[in-house]
């Protein structure tokens, strides 16, 4: 077996859809931006890259057109390096790190750039032309649930009240707001225009506000946008290449992927989705929940996040230490690439040795990344 | 010269709802104050000033220190600054350092005359300088008093009158240098009198307003409810600002003092609907709204009664004769209330203005009375009334004694006249570009008619279908008057307008019948209903001639669905459209869908794919979205990006007409569209989001089976995208699910509600 690493992670800011200072930014311009800059920081030869492996969850309108070759010519990258756009809605851009594994693993290529990227302000998160299968949808409505109530679902069969919800949700605000106000989130942050800063965070974010705000997609639920990760625009990249090719490069590593999963679970709680996978992922890393030093469990919902928490009794002090998508925002096609770079930069940051980063995906599907320091 | 840029300085209520009405005209507009104001209020105000949010951003804030010299690119200077001659003359010696030396300068004030305003200012801007007296809500009320001297210049006041009756859409009437004008000087003694006539007889509140209000033909509120909308406190601030000016024995001194009951009101904080409460006020202390009135003897609130007059009941056949002459106290309130007004208002003419037509008007634009105090004399009778009032020791007015003979109008071969102050009689004329049916009916008969429709030749060839059944809603009686109408037009017309005069253009199909259909089981009646109108608009779309449709006011429904299918349509801008269906339990079912359908899926600036067209019209009809202006009409394809919005209402025939003869030539009927609808995957996609509405409960159960009723029409039933329907097709989808959902129970619950309450139910 070849050792693949990532070598290198950067994102773009992340900021809120419709009024945040992104909605007039196309897609593909904003993962250009990440792109270089994570060419910049790492100093990497764009000769050396085999393929841009673009994660994005409604590639149409303006993240149509195989956005992921665009890229690579907006990026300033060699004609020779491949663009290839990949879609597995939120698990997009850790489907992109998975992919680029699994092709340095067949000898297919050393380097590839992976990375992700959400306009949702530009484009819907049904996207223009919402098609569903009537026959599907007669048969399994939940296959076209909305991730809402998937989430009101789990709160429901977890027992999970409201106000354990928003605790959660404070709690990663303030996470989040702490690593913001500490400059620790710049270090991955390539600026864009004069945009340099996340806008998504709610520092003042409190459990009395948090209870103040209205159900939003049950009346009779528990899940309110503040329990909820927000609609975001962003782009995320990582460089992932064996560890041959970083040595030969002279590229800092940050992890080493150990072990990689995907798995399926019912449609109407998809957000249990990275229990199964992260049980598979540990299985073939060999090691256990214990073992885990850092985690970066998306927080699609608070109620997913602590059915998982729970489910796979992960110790909440190693989870999301800069804070979760809740806080951060969740440009759906981007979240992948930034939450497995971000668990590598932790590894390295924090000096520690495994890491996990896992979604839930819309459909009902988990997806899962071991990773180890070197 | 036109108007191109204008500056309105003061951003309280009523310079800010100029500057925004202004806006609305499509003209940019500068909003000064001491500091900088936000738009915030205005953005936020209902009624709402403007007419689309968007008309904001011809408005640009600004403050009297820093953007001063601004003024210079500004025709016009609107001053709407506190009633206070030293500070608005200040202003105005600062405007003279940087107004261009043909921009005009016009104050907004209520009570300070032009001649004191204009005293000591240099000569050239005293000449440019003139009173427009605006009346609140801008946008909405229609009377614009203008005051000029001898020595104002007459190609300024020209441009500004022309500005504010086209562009503004004003009625613009001209006022004399008198205080308080007209509309307010006569309006303020009305409601003073009604006021203290009300306690003196011992009237309640509620029998003093069902007394004014519809039987005189003046609004429901009639004047306590008047006061409460306006602010209680705002006559006595009026009468306070006019008093020093008022002539010596003016009859208004009399009414100036403020009763006990009410000045105890205003100390207290109960200044109306925007204090604590007013005359009357809604209680919420119990959970639930009540609506409770003031004793106007003792201060005390309690529950509102409905007014039981025989007064009332009589001038229901017998008009406004039978209420003054009725001997019960709402009879005898009537005339006081009226005889001390309207002789009033007699003594006041030429003083105000220079005649009665100006005295008239402003009352109706003003204080929205059906009839001005002249046409209520004749009403009356001047004979009787001078009579009764020369029998109760009242004076009679010189100008009232003229007209005993012969009234203040006369008609006489299709001709109006009115009485001069000498006693003569002058021809009423119109100003150019204005046509009303009103006029035209007093000379003419019509081409066809029946009860509920009726079709007038209005010249150069067009012909004019009016609506006139109860709310012009539209009945089997209006359709057949369509079809008869588009049969008889080729023969001597070449052009059709759809317009009439009532408050609303129409309020949609008539509810009753369906609802007296319905409980007898008639459903071959109700599908004969829906197939006609289907007909019948389709042949109105193909007629050989052009058709305009002219709405004013409401056109919701089937009269929203009758405009969809004309030519083109020229809009008041006060026209409110909408396919309200879903409301009352169904869905358009006259050529509505279809004609969304048409214009979204060929609408240039839409969304790319299959999609958009049918989720924007669905998201429009599903919800029974409303337009609050023409111009809001365009955003949801009710109207064309090409129909045209007449401001003033009086213009609209004449403009309707105009566009109407502009398609004559080579005319040719529009090419039938074909449409190509996704089926089953977007009527699922609708499904779906309208499943999500009801969880996060912004819809109810019942809400989704018409939306999904209306899903299955707007998806285009079980074809495929591949498929090419016809209109046909998808008026046969229309029919066929519209007989479905009407005979659902609970479609016929929101139906009868909506007759019995005039509110939709939502169950």
């Amino acid at each position: 077996m070849k050792s693949v690493v990532i070598a290198g992670y950067a994102r773009t800011p992340f900021t809120t859809a419709h009024k945040g200072a992104f909605a007039k930014v196309r897609p593909d311009d904003l993962a250009a931006a990440a792109v270089v800059g994570l060419l910049a920081r790492t100093g990497v030869d764009g000769n050396a890259i085999e393929d841009l492996i673009l994660g994005c969850a409604f590639p149409e309108g303006e993240q149509g057109f195989n956005m992921a070759r665009l890229v690579v010519l907006m990026a300033g990258l060699p004609q020779a390096v491949g663009g290839v756009t990949v879609n597995r809605f939120c698990g997009s851009s850790m489907q992109a790190i998975h992919q680029a594994a699994g092709a340095i693993q067949m000898n297919a290529g050393n380097a590839f750039i992976c990375a992700g990227v959400e306009s949702m302000t530009r484009i819907p998160m049904t996207g223009f032309n919402p098609s569903p299968n009537p026959k599907l949808y007669a048969e399994l409505p939940a296959a076209y649930i909305s991730m809402g109530q998937t989430a009101e679902n789990i709160a429901k069969r977890y027992r999970i009240s409201r106000e354990e919800q928003e605790a959660f949700s404070v709690t990663s605000q303030q996470k989040a707001a702490a690593a913001q106000a500490a400059g620790k989130l710049a270090a991955e942050i390539i600026p864009v225009g004069n945009v340099t800063q996340d806008g998504c965070i709610r520092p003042d974010t409190t459990q009395e506000a948090l209870a103040g705000l209205k159900l939003a997609f049950d009346t009779h639920g528990t899940v309110t946008a503040g329990t909820a990760s927000p609609l975001t625009d962003g782009a995320s990249a990582t460089l992932i290449c064996s560890e041959d090719f970083a040595q030969a490069h002279g590229l800092p590593i940050l992890a080493r992927i150990r072990s990689i999963a995907i798995s399926g679970c019912a449609p109407e709680v998809m957000g249990l989705g990275p229990i199964l996978s992260t049980q598979k992922a540990l299985q073939r890393a060999g090691l256990s929940v214990a073992d885990l030093d850092i985690i970066e469990l998306n927080e699609a919902f608070a109620s997913q996040s602590i059915a998982c928490i729970r489910d796979l009794g992960l110790d909440t002090a190693k989870i999301n230490l800069d804070g979760g998508a809740i806080a951060l925002g969740h440009p759906l096609g981007a979240t992948g690439a930034r939450i497995t770079g971000k668990a590598a930069a932790l590894l390295k940051r924090e000096g520690k040795q495994f890491a996990l980063a896992t979604q839930c995906i819309g459909g009902g599907q988990g997806i899962a990344t071991i990773l180890e320091a070197l | 010269m036109d108007i191109h840029k204008v500056a309105v300085i003061g951003a309280g209520v009523m310079g800010a709802g100029i500057a925004a009405h202004i806006a609305n005209a499509g003209i940019p507009v500068l909003l000064l104050d001491i500091t900088t104001p936000t738009l915030d209020k205005l953005l936020k105000a209902d009624p709402a000033p403007l007419m689309h949010p968007k008309n904001a951003r011809l408005i640009t804030p600004g403050n009297i220190d820093d953007h001063l010299a601004a003024l210079r690119d500004c025709d016009w200077i609107i001053e709407a600054i506190v009633e206070n001659l030293a500070i608005k003359q200040e202003l105005y010696r600062k405007l003279a350092t940087v107004r261009r030396a043909d921009a005009v300068v016009s104050s907004n004030t209520s009570s300070i005359p032009l001649h004191e305003l204009i005293a000591g200012l240099p000569d050239d801007f005293a000449a440019h300088c003139m009173i427009t007296h605006f009346f609140n809500p801008p946008r909405y009320m229609r009377l614009l008093e203008i005051v000029s001297r001898a020595q104002t210049d007459q190609d300024a006041l020209a441009k500004i009158s022309y500005f504010c009756d086209h562009k503004l859409g004003k009625g613009v009437v001209t006022a004399n240098d008198t205080p308080g004008f007209i509309a307010n000087r006569i309006g303020i003694f009305w409601i003073q009198t009604a006021i203290h006539e009300a306690i003196a007889l011992g009237l309640t509140v509620e029998e003093a307003d069902a007394v004014i209000g519809k039987p005189m033909g003046i609004p429901k509120t009639g004047v306590f409810g008047l006061s409460d909308l306006v602010g209680i406190d705002l006559m006595p601030h009026l009468m306070h600002s006019m008093k020093h000016s008022l002539p010596a024995g003016d009859a208004l001194l009399e009414k100036a003092n403020i009763p006990p009951v009410i000045q105890t009101m205003i100390d207290t904080g109960y200044t109306g609907r925007k204090g604590k409460g007013g005359f009357y006020r809604l209680n919420r202390d119990g959970g639930e709204k009540v609506k409770e009135s003031i004793n106007l003897q003792t201060g005390e609130y309690s529950v509102s009664q409905a007014a039981k007059l025989d007064s009332v009941k009589a001038s229901r056949d017998g008009g406004l004769q039978a209420l003054v002459s009725h001997p019960d106290k709402g009879g005898q309130y009537a005339w006081r209330v009226l005889s001390q007004t309207l002789r009033y208002a007699a003594a006041l003419v030429p003083d105000i203005a220079d005649d009665i037509c100006a005295v008239d008007t402003a009352m109706k634009l003003g204080y929205n009375w059906r009839l001005g105090p002249f046409e209520l004399i004749d009403q009356l009778g001047v004979a009787a009334f001078a009579q009764r009032l020369a029998a109760e020791g009242m004076e009679i007015p010189p100008l009232l004694e003229k007209a005993r003979e012969q009234g203040f109008y006369r008609h006489e071969a299709g001709e109006t006249f009115y009485l001069q102050p000498d006693g003569t009689y002058t021809p009423l004329q119109r100003p150019a570009g204005v046509l009303l049916l009103a006029d035209l009916k007093r000379h003419t008969t019509p081409l066809l008619e029946n009860d509920a429709a009726s079709l007038w030749d209005i010249g150069d060839g067009v012909a004019c279908l009016e609506f006139h059944s109860k709310m012009n809603s539209l009945d089997p009686q209006i359709l057949e008057l369509i079809e008869e109408s588009i049969a008889f037009i080729p023969n001597n017309h070449q052009a059709l307008v759809i317009y009439n005069e009532g408050s609303n253009f129409s309020a949609g199909a008539n509810l009753g019948l369906l609802v007296f259909a319905a409980q007898l089981g008639g459903w071959d009646e109700v599908d004969n209903i829906v197939r006609a109108g289907q007909r019948i608009y389709q042949t109105l779309k193909y007629a050989p001639f052009p058709v305009v449709g002219a709405p004013s006011g409401m056109a919701l429904g089937g009269g929203c669905e009758i405009l969809l299918h004309c030519d083109a349509v020229q809009a008041h801008a006060e026209t409110y459209i909408g396919l309200i269906e879903t409301g009352v339990g169904l869905i358009p079912s006259w050529g509505g869908c279809k004609e969304m359908l048409h214009r979204w899926s060929s609408f240039r600036k839409r969304p790319g794919g299959f999609l958009p067209p049918v989720l924007k019209c669905f998201e429009i009809i599903s919800v029974a979205t409303v337009a609050k202006s023409a111009q809001e009409a365009k955003d949801y394809l009710f109207l064309r990006p090409t129909d045209g919005i007449t401001m003033n209402r009086d213009r609209l025939l004449a403009d309707a007409k105009a566009h109407a003869l502009t398609m004559v030539a080579n005319y040719q009927p529009p090419e039938p569209p074909v449409f190509h609808l996704p089926g089953a995957t977007a009527r699922v996609a609708m499904e779906m989001a309208v499943n999500d509405f009801v969880a996060q409960g912004k819809a109810t159960p019942y809400d989704a089976v018409i939306a999904n009723t209306l899903a299955a029409v707007l998806s285009g039933g079980d074809t495929d995208i591949t498929d090419t329907l016809s209109e046909t097709d998808l008026l046969a989808l229309e029919h066929q699910h519209f007989m479905q959902i009407v005979r659902n129970p609970a479609t016929l619950a929101r139906v009868s509600h909506m007759l019995e309450t005039g509110k939709p139910l939502r169950n």
